[in-house]
């Protein structure tokens, strides 16, 4: 007995002792954010910080890179390194004779790499280069492989050519730049040393990359928009994958910002001291997708509308996401200069859901709860990414509210990667998900219809000439209110034919500092970081 | 002793060939693909993928994928990363040493908790430590590491604010101190399932010890008690426990994937967790391949101190 004492006792004096000299000697919490060091939160490492190869969203490198021009928090582009946005009216934009166009950028004089050589229509030009060269393999070429030539009459002046009348030309070059007189004549995918520390024009540098840790970036001396700026010395990108521990890194005042808090966490986050949720309206939107190809009834319009009068989305937004996050009525999102809310709408109407589906010939004969037309039930399954709570959720409320009206739903949960493939190849009935919207509102890739996997996105595989020719006009049209006028009138026919069920937009919430001054969001993929050199904690 | 190491090692090469066979095949059959992860980003048109597809060989046929890897893999070129490009030996190995920090740490607690434990439960069975162990072994086998993970993080990180809820260091690297308030947490969740496991273990075959005649004679020969217990009993109840020991050890990695991303540990487990998702397969095919030798090697290693600490099992 006398051993188990001893041990017993040695066995706590040692936990005691050790636990206060570690509590002693650690600085746990951490200090508050200041304009010496602000800590993000963030969710994933990044693969690479070259904005041409990288495969995540941009918010750490667009604090080193910055393009030509960006989009700010109401979806506007605004020039950065340009001087102002190029347009028809500006002179900006030549329409040439063989349907071809031309684009002139001015550069923003006086700006220089981090190493001191001058930014120049050089470097626009090589940029474009290397993305259609066949030996670098960036994650997209989407436009420069429309780009026929670059001219530089001058060091800063890059008059692009394309080939082609190209409608989001001013976001061409929001990635930035690559610097010519590092990249010249080497192997980008392998160029480590330009990949995980780039050299940009911006108000930061990689000052340290700790993998699997964090990466540190420092404020550059001599930043172009002048000395004063950026006001916050270092940024730290702390890289913590769960979502739990993000948020009780947060609560505990590890990190000072955690970005896309999840609906069902806000008020969580909300009753940490000293931290404002931001929230801004969106440039996404959770839908189900309807597969005509997969399940016959969807093609008949009547059946689309029925299902959606039968749900109550107000009902779900109001709930299931605490009412964060609005209702829509179509793919182009509030924040989009192209958006238009007079466009049919369908509340939640259960009776006249029955109405549609009884002229469509589904009634239920049998009375087991399921309508049914020529001996097959109107059932189909919905797949749906596991692991988020909230649209399991949805799920669940989507399911119940079918079944009232007759409908038959069955949910299967697929992991992320293995869910990308099943819709790509259009082996699904139904899915609920979101699209990560670009600035730009081209959604041709979503609903022409000759854009069905694999030439695109199209995977509620609608087949509609009125739509497509619309679209496609959309698409060739640079000048703004015209495009506008052919949006509106796309995005009425979409709520005509809801070939997919709108939900509710992904709303951002971001939770940052109480005393962080000039933090404006972003709705798009752009990222929250876009305006960080007027960022101040007060 | 030699003769018998090198037919084990010899032995040990057409098993890491099946396994890595079969990983091949297991990775390659689970859907989706490195490529997957573009299609979500409307910005990728699907002749960038591709392209990408042709750039990165996964058009070629899987037979013609395996032998490439294979090939690669035997010289030492274990390829590239589909993440980040980098050479996958490079991002494996600035991963090893904070897990094998961890699982050391993890040994080492779940070792000093299990041996009292099990040696006391062994020789006062039904008493209060013998009870309490029991209840608590039990429970440390059954909750769900993730979940005792969160929870210790929401006690002593958010409520009391003792500990740091993540991370190996708070900045750089960190003084001592501040580099075990960060481990504390991970290695006490990575141990306790061991800890609980173990405690099991030696208990009962302490108990099969001490009823040995030889500890019997040892007795009647009047030696003091706490010698045949510490000596005499736990010295033979050791030998089945080194065994389990070192397996454990190897198998700790896996164990530690997920207590490594509950703690945002940066260790070989949290990256095979993000090249999982990202279906990095020349990460993936490495890291299991490493582990996988690992516990062939360990194995072996058990059985040759097995050897070195009982006379009675040397082999012919």
């Amino acid at each position: 007995m006398t051993d188990v004492r001893r041990c017993v006792w040695f066995l706590a004096t040692t936990l005691i002792a050790a636990g206060v000299w570690v509590a002693c000697g650690s600085d746990v919490g951490g200090a508050g954010p200041s304009n010496d060091l602000l800590i993000i939160g963030y969710d994933r490492e990044p693969d690479l910080l070259n904005r041409f190869s990288t495969h995540i969203l941009e918010d750490i490198h667009s604090c080193v890179i910055e393009g030509l021009t960006t989009t700010d928090e109401n979806m506007n582009v605004i020039p950065v390194l340009a001087t102002e946005v190029p347009t028809l009216e500006n002179g900006g934009v030549r329409l040439r004779e063989d349907g071809g166009m031309d684009v002139i950028w001015k550069l923003r004089p006086n700006v220089t790499w981090h190493d001191g050589t001058p930014f120049t229509s050089a470097d626009v030009k090589f940029t474009v280069e290397a993305l259609n060269d066949p030996n670098y393999n960036p994650e997209s070429t989407d436009g420069f492989d429309r780009i026929e030539s670059v001219d530089t009459p001058d060091s800063l002046t890059a008059i692009v050519h394309y080939r082609e009348i190209y409608a989001p030309y001013a976001i061409q070059f929001f990635r930035g730049t690559f610097p010519k007189h590092v990249l010249e004549g080497r192997d980008i995918d392998r160029a480590t040393d330009y990949n995980r520390n780039p050299l940009g024009t911006g108000p930061y540098r990689v000052a340290e990359w700790k993998t699997g840790e964090y990466i540190l970036l420092e404020r550059v001396p001599d930043y172009w928009r002048g000395r004063e700026y950026p006001r916050i010395r270092r940024l730290m990108f702390k890289f913590v994958a769960n979502t739990n521990t993000r948020i009780n890194q947060l609560r505990s005042g590890e990190v000072h910002i955690v970005a896309l808090v999840p609906w069902d966490k806000a008020r969580e986050v909300r009753e940490t001291e000293g931290i404002t949720l931001h929230r801004l309206v969106g440039n996404s939107y959770e839908h189900v997708t309807l597969n005509q190809r997969e399940f016959e009834p969807f093609r008949d319009v009547r059946v689309r509308q029925a299902l959606v009068y039968s749900l109550d989305r107000e009902l779900i937004v109001n709930t299931i996401l605490d009412g964060l996050a609005p209702v829509i009525h179509g793919p182009i999102q509030p924040p989009s200069w192209a958006f238009t809310d007079e466009v049919r709408h369908y509340p939640y109407d259960p009776v006249r859901a029955g109405e549609l589906l009884d002229a469509a010939g589904w009634r239920d004969a049998d009375g087991d709860g399921l309508r049914e037309r020529d001996g097959q039930s109107l059932s189909f399954t919905l797949i749906t990414q596991a692991g988020y709570a909230i649209r399991e959720n949805v799920a669940q409320t989507l399911q119940r509210q079918f079944r009232d009206v007759g409908v038959g739903m069955q949910i299967r949960m697929i992991d992320g990667t293995a869910i990308s493939s099943l819709w790509f190849e259009g082996k699904f009935q139904a899915m609920l998900h979101w699209w990560h919207m670009p600035a730009d509102p081209e959604i041709t890739l979503f609903f022409a219809k000759d854009r069905i996997p694999p030439a695109g996105r199209n995977i509620n595989y609608i087949e509609n000439d009125s739509l497509t020719a619309l679209l496609y006009a959309s698409d060739r049209t640079v000048d703004m209110d015209e495009r506008r006028a052919l949006l509106w009138e796309a995005q009425r026919l979409l709520a005509e034919l809801v070939p997919e069920i709108p939900l509710y937009n992904v709303t951002r919430l971001d939770a940052v500092p109480a005393n962080l001054l000039n933090f404006k969001g972003n709705p798009t993929n752009t990222g929250i970081f876009w305006n960080v050199h007027e960022w101040e904690i007060r | 002793m030699l003769g018998f190491v090198v037919r084990r090692v010899l032995q040990a090469v057409p098993l890491l060939l099946l396994i890595s066979v079969l990983v091949f095949a297991l990775i390659h059959a689970a859907p989706g693909g490195p490529l997957e992860m573009y299609l979500a980003n409307p910005n990728v048109r699907p002749e960038d993928i591709e392209r990408l597809r042709v750039a990165l060989g996964l058009d070629r046929p899987i037979a013609e994928q395996y032998v490439a890897w294979l090939k690669g893999f035997i010289v030492g070129e274990w390829g590239y990363s589909f993440t980040d490009g980098r050479p996958v030996l490079q991002r494996l190995l600035e991963r090893l040493p904070a897990t094998l920090e961890l699982i050391a740490s993890a040994v080492v607690v779940a070792a000093l908790v299990a041996l009292p434990l099990g040696v006391f439960g062994a020789l006062r069975k039904g008493g209060w430590v013998d009870h309490t162990t029991t209840v608590v072994s039990f429970a440390g086998i059954s909750l769900p590491v993730f979940w005792v993970g969160l929870l210790l993080q929401l006690v002593f990180a958010v409520a009391l604010g003792w500990l740091p809820s993540s991370g190996r260091a708070s900045f750089g690297d960190g003084n001592l101190p501040d580099r075990l308030s960060h481990l504390i947490m991970p290695a006490v969740v990575l141990a306790a399932v061991h800890a609980a496991a173990w405690s099991r273990f030696l208990r009962s075959s302490m108990g099969t010890a001490v009823q040995q005649r030889f500890i019997l004679a040892a007795r009647a020969r009047g030696i003091q008690e706490r010698r045949v217990v510490w000596w005499h009993a736990l010295r033979n109840a050791l030998l089945p426990f080194v065994t389990v020991l070192m397996m454990d050890a190897a198998i700790m990695v896996t164990g530690a994937v997920i207590t490594e991303s509950v703690f945002a540990w940066p260790g070989l487990g949290s990256l095979f967790t993000e090249a999982l998702a990202r279906r990095d397969y020349t990460v993936l095919m490495a890291f299991l391949m490493m582990t996988s030798a690992a516990v062939v090697f360990l194995n072996l290693a058990a059985d040759v101190f097995y050897h070195a600490l009982d006379p009675r099992v040397r082999v012919r």
